[in-house]
């Protein structure tokens, strides 16, 4: 595995009701192409923070995030969204869809931002997108509301989304939260299928150990740095919740 | 799918406050629209007045003239080409004397503006005299029901109405006796039933129309035409003729006296469509009104006449009689409607500003309860730019739609206004006040939204998932 996702230095200070809160405190860090990493770690840890900073979505007060070699917080705005657009996957837990929109419609949605003319043509990105969808069990679906499915549907279709732009990482905050143990299963399942089949670079925010079964790389964060001992994840995170 | 697209699936999914911001858009630009439509009518119908009327005069007896109301010192400054005046009269006699000032002040009107001034070597432009046409307003019962008869001197009534035209019928010839006014209401008779009549054999016109009794000794030198033919024809307004259901060579019955109908006008949208015209001559007999008139129009015949100053002149100098000219009056009337104009405009504008105001506050609310909805679109790649083209393609379908619907209700309005302010115009619509009302619904809807999107658009994500982005 290649060098493909590299953070030096990374710090990012909030200013919450005139308090400085240090939210990452210098993080260095390598994920390599085609990893399935699993963020872990108490809340207010800082794992959200950075893999948002990884993600172009946060700012960070210093330190730089390097994709390929490129550090992305040098783009501009319109830069950056084409990045986001092209390069990143997103998945969110919650208010991911779309409500006035199919199925269909939200998992093509990430296309109309998109400068890519090949990603303008409608009938291709309708193919593409119902062939994902035949891959997740989700093609009776194409024409139904997000109001009309499960949780775990709606997960499915939030990735079958995260992959229509064939973005080289998928990132994912919590992913998994609020579905039961089962439709967890299914949807790590899911994660570790497009690692190996689509080969895309997995960064997903959890607190889940189901996670730890199937991921290629755990990396526990405790008070804005990551933790190094990992010679026992369960421990170690169990130490980062129960210290913190 | 498109970003218009997505536009138009957000608009629909908050049909309640849409419809709470379109219907604030609706009233502005229907307010706007109905103004608009019902000044433009106002004024239009006023040029067409002008343009109808040229540069007119009405002489009418003063309002201290007996049988003056306060309602009719009114209707001196309303712009009309049929006025009625009952019970108020002008002894032709005095019309010569009329004519005379009136002249002297064209005259005189002209050389003040610099033309008829006399120079050596070069030939004086002699202008072509007024055409002076008397109307005798009496209200009387045709066939049971009350109507205004009016006597005219119908080819010079025609020649000053040149707008009139006949939907059935003929204009008498140029040599008909109604033409001739001069003593000939001496020749009527009113026999022991009441019924005017006329001594064919004793009178008739010679060769150059002017009237001759049979005892002048030109009967003699020269045959008399056929005697007074057309006395007894009657024309009627083309409302009245409708109403009455009236065709050509029906008789109808004025005062006991059979008429018989050559003529019937077609309707202009004035008083002129509910009467009943008997040649001048007849109606004075008739009426026992010989020698007066109730009002006289006088067609200035010459383009940008001084006629406001004959106005003023007869005015001074001629006692008993007021003389209008159209053109001031309409003055008067464009200043009346261009304040009026501009008073309602003021008032539309203040509501549009407050409308534009509680719209920027429901959508500024609206597009805040979007927040989340906005970082996710910005994460997955909306740059600023296409974010900000989603609230206004949004914003635009709304005023659009808003825009038709204010124009619709605008249209209605504009009758309702027309009738409520007694303007009386006849409503003209054209493309133009669609495109201003689609135009007023897209700004109002765009200023509204502007500032928030723009904000939105600027805003980190970070800030957009708090909760969920900084736990």
């Amino acid at each position: 595995m290649s060098e493909f996702i590299e953070t030096k230095g990374l710090k990012k200070i909030y200013h919450v009701g005139g308090q400085k809160v240090e939210a990452l405190k210098g993080v260095d860090l390598e994920i390599a192409k085609g990893d399935f990493v699993v963020f872990m770690g108490h809340s207010g840890s800082g794992k959200t923070t950075l893999v948002s900073t990884i993600g172009g979505l946060t700012r960070p007060t210093e330190g730089t995030v390097l994709i390929e070699g490129n550090d992305i917080w040098k783009l501009n705005d319109k830069q950056l969204s084409h990045f986001r657009n092209r390069k990143i996957g997103f998945m969110f837990q919650s208010f991911s869809l779309l409500p006035t929109l199919n199925v269909l419609n939200n998992v093509v949605m990430p296309a109309i931002f998109s400068t890519n003319s090949e990603r303008k043509d409608t009938e291709a990105l309708k193919s593409k997108a119902i062939s994902l969808l035949t891959d997740l069990d989700m093609k009776r679906k194409v024409n139904s509301f997000p109001s009309e499915l499960s949780g775990g549907e709606q997960r499915r279709v939030a990735i079958a989304r995260a992959l229509i732009n064939d973005p080289e990482i998928i990132l994912a905050d919590e992913p998994t939260g609020e579905l039961d143990i089962r439709t967890e299963r299914e949807v790590i399942d899911i994660f570790c299928q497009i690692n190996k089949t689509y080969q895309k670079t997995l960064i997903v925010v959890s607190h889940s150990l189901t996670w730890l079964e199937k991921a290629k790389t755990i990396i526990v964060m405790k008070d804005g740095l990551i933790f190094k001992d990992l010679a026992d994840p369960v421990e170690a995170i169990m130490e980062g919740v129960c210290k913190s | 799918m498109k970003i218009m697209k997505l536009a138009m699936f957000e608009l629909l999914r908050r049909p309640k406050k849409n419809l709470v911001i379109a219907s604030s858009i609706v009233i502005a630009v229907a307010l706007l629209t109905s103004l608009s439509i019902v000044s433009n009518s106002a004024n239009l119908a006023i040029m067409e007045i002008i343009a109808k009327t040229g540069h007119t005069l009405t002489v009418r007896p003063s309002a201290s003239s007996a049988g003056s109301s306060g309602e009719e010192q009114k209707q001196e400054y309303k712009l009309t080409t049929s006025e009625v005046v009952l019970g108020s009269y002008i002894p032709e006699a005095a019309v010569p004397e009329i004519m005379k000032n009136y002249e002297k002040a064209i005259k005189a009107g002209w050389e003040k503006k610099g033309g008829l001034v006399s120079t050596p070597g070069i030939p004086d432009i002699v202008l072509e005299p007024a055409t002076w046409a008397p109307r005798l307003f009496e209200k009387a019962e045709v066939d049971g029901q009350e109507v205004i008869v009016t006597g005219i001197e119908i080819r010079k009534e025609y020649f000053v109405r040149f707008w009139w035209n006949l939907t059935s019928g003929d204009w008498p010839a140029e040599t008909d006796v109604r033409d001739v006014n001069t003593n000939i209401a001496s020749i009527f008779t009113i026999g022991s039933d009441g019924k005017v009549g006329i001594d064919k054999a004793e009178y008739g016109v010679d060769s150059s129309g002017k009237l001759i009794a049979a005892q002048d000794k030109k009967v003699k030198a020269a045959p008399l035409k056929p005697i007074l033919k057309g006395w007894d024809d009657a024309y009627l307004g083309g409302a009245y003729a409708k109403s009455k259901g009236l065709k050509l060579g029906d008789k109808l019955t004025i005062n006991k006296t059979e008429f018989t109908v050559r003529g019937i006008l077609e309707e202009t949208n004035s008083a002129d469509d509910y009467m009943v015209y008997i040649p001048m001559s007849t109606a004075q007999r008739l009426f026992h009104k010989e020698g007066l008139v109730s009002m006289v129009s006088v067609r200035a015949m010459c383009p940008n006449c001084p006629v406001g100053d004959a106005m003023v002149e007869l005015n001074k100098n001629v006692t008993g009689i007021t003389a209008v000219s159209q053109l001031d009056v309409a003055g008067v009337q464009f200043d009346f409607f261009s304040m009026l104009y501009k008073f309602l405009l003021a008032v539309v504008i203040s509501t549009i500003a407050v409308g534009i105001f509680s719209i920027f506050n429901i959508v500024t609310g609206s597009l805040y309860a979007r927040i989340r909805e906005i970082g996710m679109l910005k994460a997955i790649g909306a740059s600023r730019f296409q974010l900000f083209r989603i609230f206004i393609y949004e914003h635009f379908i709304l005023g659009l739609a808003a825009g038709i619907g204010g124009y619709v209700l605008g249209l209605g309005m504009a009758y309702v206004l027309n009738s409520l302010l007694d303007i009386g115009a006849v409503i003209l619509i054209t493309t133009a006040f669609l495109w201003r009302a689609l135009a007023l619904g897209i700004v109002c809807s765009l200023v509204a939204i502007i500032y928030p999107a723009y904000k939105l658009s600027k805003l980190k994500i970070t800030e957009t998932f708090r909760t969920q982005w900084e736990s």
